[in-house]
């Protein structure tokens, strides 16, 4: 276990390489320039700009430059569009917030979707079934940009109980709603992924020998059938918990909580080379780690499974 | 139990505001306006909606309105403008010009101060200026300083003169000279733009980039900047080193980042904000419901349809008639009437009627009934070749915007329907778009134009042969000749006057329409400088009255 | 000896695979009973082929075409544009006059081929993908999912806006686009999901017998994995609905005067304060009922391949 856990660590170096030098790339092919506007700057006015901000190399020197700098400075450079601020200084600002509301919104999913999940593997075919179905079915339909200002309109303007946006430095009244907007969807496919798993669990041979053996159903459901239900769930929140603490656009932008998520976006479209580029990292290093996570976690849930 | 809290929470916050309000009563209550003597609310805060996160609180740097109306706040230029668009002393107290309009002399006060203390003079102002154009600041708004014609500033900007050797000059402290490379009748009115601002010299040098942050930053204006979050808000409050701090009535100003305006209306509704954007196309629908808080009023810009013209362009759109056809039959009145709905003005020349010691001409087809347009396109395009048989087909570029796609689709179907003209839409993500445009790959591409200052060059410049925004590389001697002889001549509207004419023979565009600003104010809010074209809005002249 | 043996069992192999095939055949036809006797499954599969029928013959019965605008009623839909049967327009219209019926059904023609060749594309890389990892395991499985890891890591948006401008713009395009995108989850679940399986009892004899890797995968793994992909399918097809609205919405999807269920959505959220509940209810109501369906179906086709139940 040891020696894997420092062999994906070791791994996790050229897997980030790789990765810095495909968005490198990828950021050239795209058309369209970080300068351009509706007032498009005169060429000698394009041209300083392409010297400050070092476009004016070739890009293979820029990419060296680029890379060493993250390697030896922790410096992922100014951000093309805010001029004022450093990339740095975004992530330090925007990163804090979007964890903390995307660690809630993952904590709220899963201690709602994994037990609804079970209740409704458990009653199979029951009117809790379908209930739980129907729950979470109707969490998931309503897709956020449209449950987000819905949430605004009834919690804001109608009972003037919570906020209707900011941050507020993470004061609870702020958290509530992007928490909600955000967690539902994810609440729902947890919810069905654990009850589909679990059917199939349920179903299987060892769990019918323990049934046979005369445990109770308590004891059958949380010795036995707990783990390995969890499994293809577990595979999925790798992912989730990296798309939930990432944020998401919609949340971002519709409760204004200043957070990371919206520039994945945003930064693509400004074509802000080097905050796109600072993200992406961000966005690798948190993906590979969490899958290094999840893969320890297989482990431990199956002992069968070799790392 | 969270109800129970969120109340109690309240009940205490009230305590706490009444006792407060008790101990001052008798100065809140006392509080009356100067001037016109309304009673003054207790609280002076006022706040804002912007649809995103600033770029850049730097006053040579800033591109956007947004940010400048945050930096006219922190900063002041040599001139202001008056809720009219009228120009007022700023640090400068008087003004004149010399030598035919090519020198300029400004005299400053001398009792303007910088945030910390030290005084503004005319080297702050030499510094700032030379900080515009040197290509190590790489300003993206450098070329406004070209444009203004100061001596060297276009040679500067290309790297081929020293900064030092711009046409600025600090003749004592108190006394600013700048000289032109040519006569330029409107140069004060330039001075209002924030580009021109001042900056503290020893401030950016200590912070670089990062002067800009609340705790950096050293202004001359009547607010200081105490928080800035890119993407949530930021709050200014009243500097006591301004010059003229004692005639401010708020105290503080707030914006929230807010991009979407139907969540900014209910926010504004539920009472968190004193000022927000219509929704797009919900102005009749808010001025019934809330008449004494929806406001509408002319902007200087033009929303407009490009044609290529160059070589590149398809063998139709060379042939006038049928530029003439479309431009005919677009019926402007659905477009502001039924699709914009904001009361934009239908549009037949390029320049805005509202723009200063403009004089628009009356162009042939503007005068007409549309019946009459529909019938003159039908024909022209008829005798072009083109008819139900063989139509029209061509392709309609926009970037990514409801507005936009709303406009280009009943354009589409106007076409289609009066012309028979089979028309693609095509939109693209904004920096695609640019890039598709920059480089004539389009066939008829949306527009939007909005002047940089109050004169029509800032308009008419644009259909110049040599101007890099003439997307459409229309290229005309006659339009050149005009354009050019108006900027130094003594008789400036005529020149423009023939300038749209030309454009209206020539329809190397279709005007749609000139935009209006449609606005969401509380009623108790006063000083909103609707009157004022350029919106060029100050928060030391808006103050808050009790309800 | 050796060919002996080797012939020996290539002969395993077959009577193996035979057995395993007609084991399979029967299987689907267990599953196609089981699934027939699960109301809410048969119900939804008659519902999503009723809309997809009238997605697709609608537009006859149609007064006004999807992209018309009815001058009369242009910017005029609070007031006059409610749904109406004397009119023709059964659905109302939107801010710009436009038929909601007719542009309702042709947005559930775009959303329902996004939805279902979007899923087909994501489910076949990311099953075979996932499969091939968790099966090989070991440094295949770390490169295969390094790559996954990158993948996800790129912004999915720069994909998009290259994909579109190196291979230009079309619904096809999109639709790839779309289904290359989704796959990176299925992948994973896959993935682990073969993980535990690979080591099961049956797994360990095919193996023993020498059954090829490739054979086991295709004839042992992915059938086993049938249940977890069903399930992940039916959530994903409305996920992925959703994205081709949301990349419609950014201006890199379809294009006007073509719609999608997304696209009407978005629009019509747009409009919920304004007194023209029509421009979001009809299409919310469509997207939603098929999204039911497709649960259901999912939930039915989940029951029906689980040969213990």
């Amino acid at each position: 276990m040891f020696l894997f856990i420092v062999k994906r660590f070791a791994s996790t170096i050229p897997t980030i390489l790789i990765l810095m030098i495909i968005s490198f790339v990828l950021m050239r092919l795209a058309p369209g320039s970080p300068f351009s506007g509706e007032k498009m700057p005169p060429p000698e006015v394009l041209a300083n700009l392409e010297a400050k901000y070092g476009l004016d190399q070739p890009w293979f020197i820029q990419m060296w430059r680029y890379i060493t700098k993250i390697i030896f400075h922790f410096d992922f450079g100014p951000s093309f569009v805010y001029k004022d601020i450093s990339v740095n200084d975004i992530i330090d600002q925007g990163l804090p917030i979007t964890f903390i509301y995307g660690s809630w919104s993952f904590l709220v999913a899963n201690l709602v979707g994994i037990p609804l999940g079970m209740i409704a593997a458990i009653r199979h075919n029951t009117w809790i079934d379908y209930m739980a179905i129907g729950v979470s079915i109707g969490a998931a339909v309503l897709p956020n940009f449209i449950m987000a200002p819905i949430l605004i309109i009834i919690f804001t303007l109608w009972l003037d109980w919570l906020p209707g946006g900011g941050w507020n430095n993470g004061a609870w009244p702020n958290v509530i709603m992007p928490v909600i907007a955000l967690s539902t969807s994810y609440m729902a496919i947890i919810a069905r992924l654990t009850r589909g798993s679990m059917l199939e669990v349920l179903n299987s041979n060892f769990i019918r020998t323990a049934k046979a053996k005369g445990l109770s159903s308590t004891t059958v459901i949380f010795r036995h059938a707990l783990r390995p239900t969890l499994l293809p769930v577990l595979s999925y929140l790798g992912p989730a918990f990296v798309g939930m603490v990432t944020g998401s656009l919609v949340i971002d932008s519709i409760f204004v909580t200043g957070g990371i998520g919206q520039f994945f976006i945003q930064a693509a479209f400004s074509r802000d080379y080097s905050l796109l580029m600072g993200i992406t990292i961000l966005l690798g290093a948190v993906t590979v780690l969490f899958s290094t996570i999840v893969d320890i976690l297989y482990a431990v849930l199956d002992p069968k499974i070799k790392l | 139990m969270t109800i129970l809290n969120k109340k109690f929470t309240k009940a205490a916050l009230v305590a706490v505001l009444a006792g407060a309000t008790a101990l001052t009563a008798f100065s809140a209550s006392a509080a009356k306006h100067p001037v016109t003597g309304e009673e003054l609310a207790a609280d002076q805060t006022y706040t804002y909606r912007m649809l995103d996160g600033i770029p850049s609180l730097d006053p040579q740097i800033v591109e956007d309105v947004t940010g400048s109306e945050i930096i006219r706040d922190l900063f002041e230029g040599l001139l202001n403008q008056d809720a009219k668009g009228n120009l007022v002393p700023g640090v400068a107290m008087s003004w004149e010009p010399s030598e035919g309009n090519t020198v300029w002399t400004f005299k400053l006060r001398d009792n303007a101060k910088w945030s910390n203390g030290d005084s503004v003079t005319a080297n702050d102002f030499v510094y700032a200026w030379r900080r515009a154009v040197d290509p190590k600041t790489a300003s993206p708004y450098s070329w406004y300083m070209d444009i203004m014609s100061i001596t060297n500033g276009a040679d500067i900007i290309a790297g081929k003169k020293q900064p030092s050797e711009l046409g600025v000059e600090a003749v004592d402290d108190y006394t600013f000279k700048v000289t032109l490379t040519k006569a330029l009748p409107y140069f004060a009115d330039m001075t209002a733009h924030s580009t021109t601002f001042p900056t503290h010299q020893a401030t950016v040098e200590k912070f670089g980039e990062k002067w800009t942050q609340p705790e950096n930053m050293v202004g001359n204006g009547a607010y200081k900047l105490t928080e800035w979050k890119i993407k949530e808000t930021t709050t200014r409050v009243r500097s006591e080193s301004y010059w003229n701090n004692d005639a401010s009535i708020l105290e503080k100003v707030v914006t929230l980042v807010i991009p979407d305006e139907n969540v900014a209306l209910t926010r504004y509704k539920a009472g968190e904000m004193d000022r927000t954007a219509v929704p797009a196309g919900q102005y009749p629908e808010l001025l019934k419901e809330l008449p004494k808080e929806t406001l509408k009023f002319p902007r200087l810009c033009t929303y407009y349809y490009v044609f290529n013209v160059s070589d590149s362009a398809p063998e139709a759109f060379k042939n006038v008639d049928v530029r003439y056809a479309l431009s005919y039959a677009l019926d402007r009145n659905i477009i502001v009437e039924k699709v914009t709905k904001g009361g934009q003005i239908p549009a037949y020349t390029f320049t805005p009627a509202a723009t200063a010691g403009f004089e628009v001409p009356t162009v042939d087809y503007g005068t007409w009934t549309q019946s009459e347009r529909d019938a003159k396109a039908v024909k022209l395009l008829d005798g072009a070749g083109f008819n139900k048989e063989n139509p029209l087909k061509f392709t309609l570029l926009y970037n990514t915007s409801e507005g936009h796609k709303k406009i280009a689709t009943v354009a589409a179907q106007l076409w289609k329907s009066k012309l028979g003209a089979e028309v693609t839409l095509a939109n693209q993500e904004w920096k695609t778009f640019l890039e598709t445009r920059n480089n004539q790959n389009f066939e008829i591409a949306r527009s939007g134009w909005c002047g940089d200052y109050n004169e029509a060059s800032t308009f008419l410049d644009l259909f110049d042969s040599k101007h890099g925004n003439n997307d459409g590389l229309y290229a005309s001697d006659a339009y050149d000749a005009e354009v050019r002889a108006a900027s130094s001549s003594s008789n400036a509207a005529a020149h423009y006057k023939k300038a749209e004419e030309i454009l209206a023979a020539d329809m190397p565009l279709i005007p749609v329409y000139h935009y209006t600003g449609v606005v969401m104010l509380k009623e108790t809010l006063k000083g909103y400088p609707i009157e004022n074209v350029m919106l060029k809005t100050y928060s030391r002249n808006m103050y808050k009255v009790a309800k | 000896m050796i060919a002996l043996n080797k012939q020996k069992r290539e002969k395993t192999v077959e009577i193996l695979s035979n057995v395993d095939l007609v084991k399979g055949r029967s299987l689907w036809q267990d599953a196609a009973v089981r699934f027939r006797k699960n109301k809410a499954a048969f119900v939804s599969v008659i519902i999503l082929a009723l809309m997809a029928l009238l997605a697709v013959f609608g537009p006859y019965i149609s007064v006004w075409s999807y992209e018309e605008i009815d001058w009369g009623l242009i910017g005029d839909a609070k007031a006059n544009g409610q749904p109406s049967i004397e009119n023709g327009h059964y659905f109302g219209v939107d801010n710009l006059g436009r038929d909601l019926f007719a542009r309702t059904l042709q947005g559930t023609q775009i959303s329902l081929m996004v939805g279902l060749i979007g899923a087909v594309v994501a489910v076949s890389i990311g099953l075979f993908w996932g499969a091939i990892a968790g099966y090989a395991g070991g440094r295949v499985d770390n490169i295969m999912m390094r790559i996954v890891d990158i993948l996800m890591s790129i912004p999915s948006m720069f994909v998009i806006i290259i994909a579109l401008a190196v291979l230009g713009k079309s619904i096809i395009v999109l639709f790839i686009v779309i289904g290359a995108i989704g796959w990176m989850d299925m992948a994973r679940i896959v993935r682990g999901q073969t993980l535990a399986i690979k080591n099961k009892e049956y797994i360990e004899a095919a193996k023993s017998l020498g059954v090829s890797d490739q054979t086991i995968i295709t004839r042992h793994v992915i059938p086993n994995l049938m249940g977890i992909t069903v399930i992940y399918t039916s959530i994903m097809v409305p996920s992925l609905i959703l994205t081709e609205s949301f990349i419609s919405f950014l201006g890199l999807g379809i294009q006007e005067p073509l719609t999608s269920w997304g696209a009407l959505i978005n629009e019509g959220a747009g409009q919920m304060q304004y007194g023209v509940p029509w421009q979001l209810g009809f299409p919310l109501a469509f997207f939603v009922v098929g999204l039911y369906c497709l649960i259901f179906i999912g939930d039915g086709l989940r029951d029906a391949l689980d040969p213990k139940d």
